[in-house]
């Protein structure tokens, strides 16, 4: 049945947000729940557009099929499916699978007696994709400002719509969501570090001791967060690197239109030193 | 930490971000779609620039068109050089013409002696007749870059005696010691290539010299193409200068995911290329001719002339004044006009043309 | 009524301060008095020090100092050894690798000597923090999991910094110090060497990165909603499985299908990060040597999309017969 061996005893009923008992079971290991339904339909419809859509296209490689918004010209009105509608009501699965996908997880969480920390960090990657696909679009005037679903077409439209602004790179909250992404990483190597080296101390040791663990940060670095505040603080470190990156968008086109460089001149021309020349 | 300092480091905050915010700008915009959909190859302006833009890039009316009719001006005034073959009154009109586009506070005084018009004591005279034949040539023989609409003294004057635009070779010299704190060209923050760190004067090597531009190979495995991240730079300093004076971004000419390739790319490019073996020409065989000519305060830091780049004509539109056309109203700028029957000068005027011809014919 | 959500402690809880594990003959003893701060307590321990100071640190600690003043100093000087231009423009401002004519040559001190001194400074303070990491965790008893994550890091610092160069035979391929212009670098590496987003290398990389990110905001979340069952005390949650354990894992089986183990989660944390610069140092190290551009590398091997035409044909104009628009 799928079930690990200390699973049984969590398996009850209720924790549901829609629906009561008509959902509330499992398939394998999966939960189902109203939103597991929602979320399978989504997830399935969007598929089948996808591949019905990489049929209509010129290729059946993996790595160039690509589903192309609209033209800028159809502004936000729905497009002719062949000429971006299908990646339009493709977004709409994406974002009902994924709002799904969220949902279950807090009927999961209601049912097992858990925080619902999870759902809400999977919201932010949400509000990371929606930003992309609508705010910004809408924003600007035209779904066209979407990016195409294909694995390599859409790293030529992160390319392309980096050189709109000349040099991506120095848009302030470009620099500091790239800065918590290299900081997320940093911080988990050093976490999961931290504790496998504490349960896998090495031939003929004994198993280590929390104390261990914040002696070792505290002798390298001085300060230990501990093992409460490391997943406070990384969960925060993954979460602002997200949100940090869909500000770092929406700021491009919306609310700037020159060059990501240019915008430093605020600093440059600060009244502070504003009357001495640059050189 | 006391209430105190929290209010303090939430108002520094607070100011922080006005600071920065108050550099942004606000929807809506307008985005123009330049490529395949979903490509990202887009412009996209903010509706104040634009309207600020075409404010700036009103073009003057014309005067109404004199009669060819009557003696030739070269017959009639003396030390008429370039534009002998016109009449008298397209002669006249010209020059009304040029004191507007040029120098329209100083008037007829500033190129010329008001009691002797013929006399060349004035150097602005000697350059004026210089750029006249540059404008001549610029519309004869770089028809691959303006096309039919050409270009007149306002195009780069706009009514000013030195344009706003142009540029002297950079003194990159140490300015702290000689021991440490070389910039290479580069590392500080320069309009010239939008406020980046790159290479601040690509002008020199690109615009004046003949340096190759180009950094890509065009095979997928090393094949001797030996050009340097440094070079790269270089070149993409060139390119930050491109955008800013046109006032577009680098997808109006490349599709980025292969920035180097020509086929099935923007035909912006190919003008744009055109434009650059132009710049060269110009700057070396016009600007750069008139050295001894200029005075010491009209040079840069290390003595050189005032020379051009694409802001010089362009100034902030894809096409310079949007793509109003001066050369219909002004026939004269588009084609030669040395009196026949001057011989020096025709003589004077092929040399030119020769040693132009052959330093482009290599690129 | 509002519920505690674990993201902030409400109750400081203060005790004495520990001194840290006993450590055994060959080691100093630590430096400095404790500290409580609140603030920090509110996120994580509220205890600042003591920090081990050994030979060891103290050498990398002096040499990185070394390193960051020449930089510093090259940054001053720059602009003229104004302290004020110096913040205004210190975004801007860069210590720079030789220019390529050098190659690996020891060039004069203004012209990239200062910054290859520099390097090594920074090299051995890195070598050196290395073999502090791994005396710590032995002296600790400790396996030695973090100073291997560290060799990753290390990976890339050299390839960027030493094996590429060398492997193009060029100092001035490596990556200046400077923070707008490690960027500028950053962009021409990717312009001239046809695009990183089709290296292979790359894209594994950042599948990583963002793997990284989510694994942490996973495992983050689901710690932080199992704290009220003691799921923080990992260590004791794997020896002896209790029912944050329990619950976390089954919260993500009945999510996705699978779920890891209270001890496997920080494998696959592990990997993850460590995979990130890993396979990243690999792509650098392969652009150039083996690779001149990675477009035609991906078109070669038929993985770049084809789009349809929208504009008139457009053919080099340096390859056509008769170059550019002056008349014979």
């Amino acid at each position: 049945m799928a079930m690990l061996n200390f699973e049984k005893k969590y398996r009850v009923r209720g924790g549901t947000l829609l629906g009561g008992d008509l959902f509330d079971f499992w398939l394998g290991p999966f939960y189902v729940g109203f939103f597991g339904i929602t979320a399978a339909f989504f997830a399935f419809l969007g598929t089948a557009l996808i591949l019905w859509g990489a049929a209509m296209g010129p290729t059946w490689n993996l790595w160039q099929i690509s589903i192309a918004p609209p033209d800028l010209s159809y502004g936000l009105r729905f497009a002719p499916l062949l000429e971006g509608g299908l990646w339009q009501l493709i977004t709409v699965c994406a974002l009902g699978a994924f709002v799904s996908w969220a949902l279950r997880e807090v009927e999961i969480c209601r049912k097992l007696g858990m925080g619902y920390h999870v759902p809400v960090a999977f919201g932010a990657a949400i509000v990371a994709y929606a930003t992309l696909v609508v705010v910004r679009p809408v924003l600007m005037g035209a779904w066209g400002h979407g990016f195409p679903y294909g694995i390599f077409s859409h790293l030529d439209w992160v390319s392309n719509v980096g050189y709109q602004y000349l040099h991506f790179h120095y848009n302030p909250a470009h620099m500091i969501a790239v800065s918590f992404f290299f900081t997320t990483a940093f911080a988990l190597s050093l976490h999961g570090g931290l504790v496998l080296s504490s349960t896998n101390p090495g031939r003929g040791q004994e198993v280590k001791t929390p104390e261990h663990e914040d002696t070792f940060f505290r002798d390298i670095i001085g300060y230990s967060v501990g093992t409460l505040g490391i997943h406070r603080l990384g969960l925060f470190l993954a979460l602002a690197s997200g949100l940090f990156s869909a500000l770092c968008i929406v700021l491009s086109g919306p609310f700037w239109t020159r060059g990501w460089p240019e915008w430093w001149g605020w600093w440059l021309n600060l009244p502070i030193w504003s009357q001495w020349p640059l050189q | 930490m006391s209430t105190l300092s929290i209010q303090t480091a939430l108002r520094l905050l607070g100011l922080a971000s006005v600071a920065m915010l108050a550099a942004c700008e606000r929807p809506p915009v307008i985005s123009v779609q330049h490529g395949y959909a979903g490509t990202g190859m887009a412009q996209v302006y903010n509706p104040a620039t634009v309207e600020k833009q075409q404010e700036a890039n009103q073009v003057p009316e014309a005067t109404p068109q004199a009669s060819p009719d009557g003696p030739k001006a070269g017959q009639v005034y003396q030390n008429v050089k370039v534009l002998g073959d016109l009449s008298v009154g397209q002669f006249t009109r010209l020059m009304v013409n040029m004191t507007a586009w040029i120098a329209p506070e100083q008037g007829c005084a500033y190129c010329h002696n008001p009691a002797n018009f013929a006399d060349e004591s004035k150097y602005t005279k000697v350059v004026a007749r210089k750029m006249v034949e540059m404008t001549q040539h610029i519309n004869t023989d770089w028809k691959n870059h303006v096309a039919e609409t050409g270009v007149t003294c306002y195009t780069c004057h706009r009514g000013q005696p030195v344009p706003k635009e142009i540029w002297f070779t950079a003194d990159n010299a140490p300015k702290g010691a000689n021991f440490i704190g070389d910039t290479a060209g580069q590392n500080s923050p320069a309009k010239t290539v939008g406020l980046s760190s790159l290479p601040n004067d690509p002008f020199t090597p690109f615009l004046l010299g003949k340096e190759e531009i180009r950094v890509n190979g065009n095979t997928a495995l090393p094949s001797g193409n030996r050009t340097s991240i440094k070079q790269a730079e270089w070149t993409y300093g060139l390119m930050m200068h491109m955008s800013s004076s046109l006032g577009v971004n680098c997808t109006y000419c490349h599709n980025t995911r292969n920035i180097a390739q020509w086929e099935g790319g923007p035909p912006q490019r190919v003008t744009a290329w055109h434009g650059i073996r132009m710049a060269r020409d110009l700057n070396l065989n016009y600007m750069e001719t008139l050295t001894e000519v200029f005075p010491a305060n009209r040079k840069g830091e290390l003595g050189d002339v005032a020379k051009l780049n694409c802001a010089t004509c362009h100034q902030g539109a894809y096409k310079p004044l949007y793509g109003a056309g001066m050369l219909k109203d002004h026939p004269e700028l588009g084609r030669d006009t040395v009196l026949a029957s001057s011989a020096p000068v025709k003589a004077a005027k092929a040399a030119l043309q020769a040693s132009a011809a052959a330093p482009a014919a290599k690129r | 009524m509002p519920q505690y959500q674990n993201i902030f402690t409400t109750v400081n809880a203060v005790g004495p301060v520990s001194p840290g594990v006993e450590l055994g003959h060959g080691n100093s003893p630590r430096t400095g008095q404790p500290l409580i701060n609140y603030w920090l307590g509110k996120l994580g321990n509220a205890q600042l020090g003591p920090i081990y100071l050994g030979g060891l640190g103290l050498a990398s600690i002096i040499f990185g100092t070394l390193a960051f003043n020449i930089i510093g100093f090259n940054m001053l000087a720059q602009v003229n050894w104004d302290p004020i231009q110096f913040i205004r423009q210190l975004f801007w401002l860069a210590l720079e690798p030789p220019p390529p004519q050098y190659g690996l040559t020891i060039p004069p001190m203004n012209q990239g000597g200062w910054y290859l001194l520099s390097s090594l400074f920074l090299l051995i303070s890195v070598l050196l923090w290395f073999a502090r990491t791994w005396r710590r965790a032995r002296e600790l008893g400790l396996g030695m999991h973090i100073p291997y994550a560290f060799l990753s890091a290390m990976w890339l610092f050299l390839v960027l910094g030493l094996f590429r160069p060398v492997l193009m035979g060029s100092w001035g391929e490596a990556v200046p110090y400077g923070i707008f212009p490690h960027l500028d670098w950053t962009a021409a590496f990717s312009l001239r060497y046809g695009n990183l987003f089709y290296n292979p290398f790359h894209a594994l990389s950042i599948a990583f990165l963002y793997g990284s990110a989510l694994l942490f905001a996973m495992h983050g979340a689901t710690i932080l909603a199992v704290g009220r069952y003691g799921g923080e005390r990992e260590i004791e949650q794997i020896v002896d499985r209790g029912t944050a354990s329990e619950r976390a894992a089954l919260f993500w089986r009945w999510t996705m299908g699978f779920n890891a183990t209270m001890e496997s989660i920080h494998r696959w944390a592990w990997w993850f990060a460590v995979l990130t610069t890993l396979t990243g140092g690999i792509g650098i190290l392969l652009t150039g040597t083996v690779v001149d551009n990675w477009y035609l590398w991906a078109v070669k091997h038929g993985v770049a999309p084809p789009y349809p035409d929208v504009f008139p044909a457009v053919t080099d104009p340096a390859l056509q017969a008769t170059p550019s628009g002056v008349k014979p």
